[in-house]
């Protein structure tokens, strides 16, 4: 019995012994869970720093990229009003709170250096009042040496980022009575230079190195602007005084003008009577002379026709001169009426040939003409016209040689017709083609030492051309002929 | 109920307040105000305006504050003059109250004061909600609503803004009818037929190992796990105190600590303010001793998710009523985060109330809601970096 109760007893002792080992192994066995979950809560909470860090890093760069974006919209519209104007304060007024504020603050401050009054003097003032904006005008005048050297050495200077040898940053802060702020120098290439503030009284913000890239090409932009202004402003007083110098010589001209007009006008009217006095005697000769030539008052010897013939020659030269200058100054004082009218160009061409045929012959010229079909109508004075003509084709006759060549051609533009009067003459050499037009203007050459003439047919010719508001000109070659162009207004 | 919404942004501020009430007064059609809730930029926050404001409006009680940030249906601006004038029916109560000179030592019984204030005249009067707008105030905001919430009741819906500044810290403005407040707190009841729907959200998640507090008095966390509170944030950024004290403004809006709060589906966020030379941290809102924290991270996503699901949260409990007007109180701190893209939040808010629903807002340096799980007992709590609608419908 007692044998059993200690088998029994031995049993439940082991049993127990079993169930104890079992059951610390159990316990171990949690204890080890235990240990690799306390394990993996530390890789976590490591991994879940790591994803902190990371994810501060991402934000730090996603706020500048932000920053940068915002700021670089903000500085394009900036410029863009900046830009609107040429005048230097009103550069300053186009900065409006509401950029700055998009820029991150809300104080500004804008100063130039008054070389000539010494002195700092405010240009823009954003988030001061009254008060403040002059103590810190003072303070500012007060330091000024600080501040010229900024300027001088192109130098940036923030609350964050301060040069060396200026003032201290708290000093800055109780000056401009912010926290942040950021000074960056308007260096303009001519004219006053100055500088640009910008701050906030914000004691959580800092100033990145971005900010102060921003405010810098800010006052980049200013300086430029006013550089333009300064050079627009420039050109304009440049102007302003030719214009005056302008006005000036324009008057002294209309005054040269007017009184070339009144000799001009005395010299047509001494012309005009002159001629008229000289045509009554010039009559009177040319008629004793034709009388006498008529043998009706007796017969007389050879020598004396001869002379007299001279007479009645010379006088008809004469007669035709001062018809010439008689006629050129009708047409100068606008005295000779003209009646314009459309008129067939080859009609009067023709008539002008069959006028000169005789000549044209006997020095075998060849004579031609080259009409397009649009340009056959001319607006003109039929008799003047004819003058025209006759001098032209003349001046052609005389100065081309045996079995030369003359031809008048037409084109039209814009109901304008050019005539060329085209001959394979002497030409004309390039010093006599810009005075050919003058009055007893003739060109020293054999022919005309040979052949007489007034020296008044082209200024006839020239002055009936502008009498049609037209244009006449001369083109020629030494040996290779003349051409002589004059524009008229196209007939209907 | 008639709403009528106005704002301008005249650089002349009286001009400014004309505009907007002229545009308001036309919205109500011809039908009496009863309220009007005043917002502005910190430049518009001057007593001759709100004695002109007061005047124009015929002396109807005014509240609001001011803000640096303005929402309405067209967009955030920076600067203006906002007001929203509701025309009640007469089975609708309310009573405007404030107090002001509130302290660290005072708080509490300031909240209890301005409770009792509000509740005057309601006696029998069933009462719905209570809004309120309080100074920037970083240490006292839960002492504040811990006594509101005494006098108003523990499960009472509390819904309320601290106003930001332009982030220099200096002072926030509070309108009561003339009265321009600082350091103060304003507030409304309403009572009486009187709908709302209301959904608070911040979209943070919780990432790394849950920790406890081991020492905190009431804003000031000293210890965590047993070290000093800063280690956590030297931990997880590989940063010493000097180097996270500069950063901290971001870290701390982009990193917030969040309490566990048992039953609710989001932690409970506390932003960093400083960080003591003992390593201890200074929160905004306070942080019981012994509470589980956890370092939270969010995505644009998960913000604007979250702006979303508080949105439909505020509309579902409306069940199916005509919404009148949505008052918006969105975190600063979110807005900062947004940065240009700022106004997608409001696009999400416009998308699920209508783009025509009156919407009127603050940027917020601090939301008060209740939380709604069963655990909470509705209990309002001062959070951080949270968008809050309160969505008002019919009477």
């Amino acid at each position: 019995m007692l044998s059993f109760i200690f088998i029994s007893i031995c049993l439940i002792v082991a049993s127990l012994g079993i169930s104890l080992l079992s059951k610390i192994q159990r316990l171990k066995e949690a204890g080890d869970k235990i240990k690799t979950l306390n394990l993996s809560l530390e890789e976590m909470d490591e991994q879940a720093k790591l994803i902190m860090r990371t994810d501060m890093e991402l934000n730090k760069a996603q706020e500048e990229l932000d920053k940068k974006i915002s700021g670089l919209d903000t500085l394009q519209k900036l410029s863009q009003e900046i830009n609107t104007t040429l005048e230097e304060k009103q550069i300053f007024k186009k900065i409006d709170n509401k950029y700055l504020e998009e820029l991150g603050f809300e104080r500004s401050l804008a100063f130039l250096w008054k070389s000539l009054e010494r002195e700092f003097r405010p240009y823009l003032r954003l988030g001061y009042n009254d008060e403040e904006a002059a103590k810190i005008e003072t303070a500012l005048n007060a330091n000024k040496d600080y501040f010229l050297d900024l300027i001088q050495n192109g130098i940036s200077a923030s609350s964050e980022f301060m040069p060396e040898g200026f003032l201290a940053k708290d000093k800055i802060r109780r000056m401009f009575l912010v926290h942040s702020f950021i000074i960056c120098p308007v260096l303009t290439q001519e004219g006053d230079r100055g500088f640009i503030f910008v701050g906030t009284q914000n004691t959580e913000a800092s100033i990145t190195k971005g900010d102060q890239e921003f405010i810098s090409i800010l006052a980049n932009q200013i300086s430029q602007t006013l550089d333009n202004a300064r050079l627009f402003e420039k050109i304009w007083k440049s102007q302003q005084e030719l214009e005056i110098k302008v006005e000036e010589r324009t008057r002294q001209l209309t005054q040269a003008l007017e009184e070339v007009k009144t000799i001009s006008k005395r010299k047509s009217d001494f012309i005009s009577s002159v001629s008229h006095e000289l045509r009554t005697p010039l009559t009177s000769i040319k008629g004793y002379a034709a009388i006498l030539l008529t043998g009706k008052l007796g017969t007389m010897p050879d020598e004396i026709k001869n002379r007299l013939e001279k007479i009645n020659r010379h006088s008809d030269e004469l007669v035709h001169m001062v018809n010439d200058l008689l006629d050129i100054s009708r047409i100068e004082s606008g005295k000779v009426d003209m009646k314009i009218e459309s008129l067939d160009l080859k009609t009067v061409i023709e008539k002008v040939a069959d006028l000169l045929s005789e000549q044209l012959k006997t020095k075998n010229i060849s004579f031609g003409s080259n009409i397009v079909d649009s340009c056959q109508k001319i607006m003109a004075d039929r008799g003047q016209i004819e003058r025209v003509f006759i001098n032209l084709v003349g001046n052609a006759l005389k100065f081309t040689p045996q079995n030369g060549k003359i031809n008048i051609n037409a084109n039209c533009a814009n109901k304008i017709i050019q005539i060329d009067v085209v001959d394979s003459g002497f030409g004309i050499p390039q010093e006599a083609q810009e005075h050919i037009f003058e009055e007893f203007y003739r060109v020293d050459n054999t022919i005309n030492q040979q052949v007489k003439g007034t020296g008044l047919g082209l200024t006839l010719v020239k002055h009936i051309v502008e009498a049609h508001q037209g244009k006449i000109w001369v083109k020629s070659k030494l040996g290779e002929g003349s051409t002589f162009s004059f524009t008229l207004k196209a007939g209907e | 109920m008639k709403i009528g919404f106005g704002f301008s942004q005249l650089k002349e501020h009286i001009q400014a307040a004309n505009e907007a009430i002229g545009q308001a007064v036309i919205g109500l059609a011809n039908m009496p105000a009863s309220l009007a809730f005043i917002f502005t930029s910190t430049e518009f926050a001057h007593p001759l305006l709100l004695r002109t404001a007061h005047n124009l409006l015929g002396e109807i009680p005014i509240l609001g504050c001011s803000s640096q940030g303005i929402l309405t249906n067209k967009g955030i601006f920076k600067y203006g003059f906002a007001v929203l004038l509701v025309s009640l029916n007469q089975q609708t109560f309310f009573n405007i109250a404030s107090i002001k000179d509130i302290n660290k030592d005072t708080a509490f019984s300031s909240g209890k004061e301005l409770a009792n204030k509000l509740l005057y005249g309601f006696k029998n009067v069933r009462r719905s909600l209570s809004i309120i707008f309080s100074d920037k105030l970083t240490t006292e905001g839960t002492s504040l609503i811990n006594g509101l919430q005494e006098n108003l009741g523990r499960s009472f819906p509390l819904i309320g803004a601290s106003a930001a500044d332009n982030f220099t810290n200096q002072k926030t403005f509070q309108y009561v009818n003339d009265h321009l407040l600082s350091g103060s707190c304003s507030g409304i009841l309403f009572g009486g037929k009187f709908n709302f729907g209301f959904g608070i959200k911040h979209g943070w998640f919780a990432l790394g190992k849950m920790r406890c507090v081991t020492g905190s008095n009431s804003n000031v966390i000293q210890e965590i796990d047993g070290e000093a509170a800063v280690k956590l944030y030297e931990d997880y950024f590989a940063k010493d105190t000097l180097e996270l004290a500069k950063e901290l403004r971001r870290i701390s809006i982009s990193y917030p600590l969040g309490i566990y709060l048992p039953g609710e589906k989001e932690y409970l966020l506390r932003n960093i303010i400083s960080i003591r030379d003992d390593g201890s941290l200074v929160t905004q809102g306070d942080v019981p001793q012994g509470s589980k924290i956890r370092l939270m991270i969010s995505t644009g996503d998960s913000r604007l998710e979250a702006a979303l699901a508080a949105c439909e949260e505020a509309k579902r409990s409306l069940g199916g009523l005509k919404i009148k007007f949505v008052m918006v109180f969105d975190s600063a701190a979110r807005l900062s985060l947004l940065g240009r893209q700022s106004d997608i939040e409001l696009g999400v808010i416009k998308e699920v109330f209508g783009k025509d629903t009156p919407l009127i807002g603050i940027c917020t340096n601090g939301e008060q809601a209740p939380l709604k799980s069963i655990n909470s007992l509705g209990k309002t709590y001062f959070r951080n970096q949270s968008i809050d609608i309160l969505a008002i419908g019919d009477q």
